[in-house]
């Protein structure tokens, strides 16, 4: 348990580094950013404390906010997020799945998959309409979801394949 | 009774999650330009130093091309100062008035300019906004205009001690009002949230004109002195209002290479806006 505390504040401050210091820099084509810092609430184990997760996600949220001069914004789409979670989870993931499973691009790449889809797709859906609430048109909100969405995807199945790996052959 | 306790520890989560969702859209709402906190933007001092290091490491990347660019303005100044000698000798040499040119009646300026160095800039969506490595200390205060060597670059949003934050041109809160240099027709500078190149002059009269390539200049502004680069006219656009002319422009400060800036003070900002107030009062 101590470890998984040790693990997890790890990520998040990695993820948020490497967010705020170089993936908020890509701006690819005008409307692609990848938001990769949401990889924090996909890996955590399946049957993680709500609480748990929930205000974890509302703090990685804020400080992204802090460091991108947006306050309130990427705080409120994770909260969604990491709120919305475990009905997703429950509606990818068979009930006899084990608690302490962590979703991972090796194990079981199906169910990884879309999850990854169903939660970058929600929070970038959340991000990019709250981001544009009355200044522009809908036309290239959606190409920025999109794009975004696809980006972010990409950038999240690599990672997880490259790195997962050592998690689970530690694990034996 | 019962079923209601039981309920509410049930969706006791979702309870939670609702409450932090509303403070968030309490922060995104509340956040006006105006009175926005200090604490939870990057004119913090935590994050600002956090910027200055990544920023330490990012210059190194620029040198070249930073070097390039100041040889260039090390260029034209060396240039005009030729020119100005010409100019002084001319007048010493054959003029016994040369006196006029030399006495000591150096005016003060209404404008002061203080240098400053982008720490970090966000320009990945439409809310772009830069971080300055000057604040409070150093005499920057809300309200006052950034340059670059360029161009006009934005406005000061807010201060810490040793930090600001500035909303460049490239934002949709940005507003400016410019001209064709040598018109008397002003419009209004918008940002169309795509290309950090570009903006768009609109609200001109139907009648008028132009030529690509036509220098905009700032007309009436608090903010900057008058007749500052702003941009070029690039091409025509389509007008939201049929009433008036919008036109392309292309902006003068390359947002994607900024590092240097220079924040105007002017000395008579206070006067002026204490005046106004009365007026409009």
């Amino acid at each position: 348990m101590k470890t998984g505390i040790i693990k997890d504040i790890i990520l998040f401050l990695l993820l948020i580094a490497l967010q705020v210091f170089l993936l908020d820099r890509i701006n690819i084509f005008g409307v692609a950013t990848p938001i990769l810092y949401i990889y924090f609430l996909i890996k955590m184990p399946l049957g993680s404390n709500r609480f748990y997760v929930i205000i974890s996600g509302f703090l990685l949220g804020l400080i992204i906010d802090i460091f991108m001069n947006t306050p309130g914004m990427n705080a409120a789409a994770t909260t969604v997020v990491a709120a919305f979670r475990e009905p997703i989870i429950k509606l990818i993931y068979t009930r006899d799945a084990y608690d302490e499973l962590t979703p991972s691009m090796n194990t079981d790449s199906k169910s990884f998959i879309r999850l990854s889809i169903s939660l970058v797709l929600l929070h970038q859906i959340l991000l990019f309409l709250i981001e544009s609430f009355t200044l522009f048109n809908i036309e290239l909100t959606l190409l920025r979801i999109v794009s975004s969405s696809i980006l972010t995807l990409l950038i999240i199945f690599a990672v997880d394949a490259l790195f997962g790996k050592k998690s689970v052959v530690s694990e034996f | 009774m019962r079923n209601l306790i039981k309920f509410i520890i049930r969706s006791s989560h979702w309870i939670v999650a609702t409450l932090l969702v509303a403070f968030s859209f309490y922060l995104v709402f509340s956040h006006n330009s105006y009175q926005r906190s200090v604490y939870l933007t990057s004119a913090n001092h935590v994050i600002g130093t956090f910027y200055s290091i990544s920023d330490k490491v990012n210059s190194f990347f620029h040198l070249r091309k930073n070097n390039t660019l100041l040889l260039e303005h090390n260029a034209r100044l060396e240039t005009e100062v030729q020119v100005l000698k010409e100019t002084i000798n001319r007048f010493a040499s054959d003029s016994i008035n040369a006196a006029i040119f030399t006495n000591d009646s150096v005016t003060s300026s209404q404008f002061n300019f203080i240098p400053a160095e982008v720490v970090n800039v966000s320009f990945s969506g439409p809310n772009n906004f830069m971080t300055l490595n000057k604040g409070k200390l150093q005499g920057v205060k809300p309200d006052m205009g950034v340059i670059s060597q360029s161009g006009i670059a934005g406005v000061i949003l807010s201060v810490s001690d040793h930090f600001s934050v500035v909303i460049p041109i490239v934002n949709p809160k940005f507003r400016v009002s410019g001209k064709r240099k040598n018109s008397i027709n002003s419009g209004s500078i918008v940002w169309g949230g795509i290309d950090i190149n570009y903006a768009e002059l609109r609200e001109l009269p139907k009648h008028e004109t132009f030529l690509k390539g036509d220098t905009v200049v700032t007309s009436f502004s608090r903010i900057f002195p008058k007749d500052m680069i702003i941009g070029f006219i690039n091409k025509q656009v389509p007008s939201a209002d049929d009433k008036f002319n919008a036109f392309e422009i292309k902006l003068a400060t390359d947002f994607h290479s900024i590092r240097e800036v220079m924040v105007i003070e002017d000395m008579y900002y206070d006067e002026l806006n204490a005046l106004e107030t009365i007026v409009e009062e």
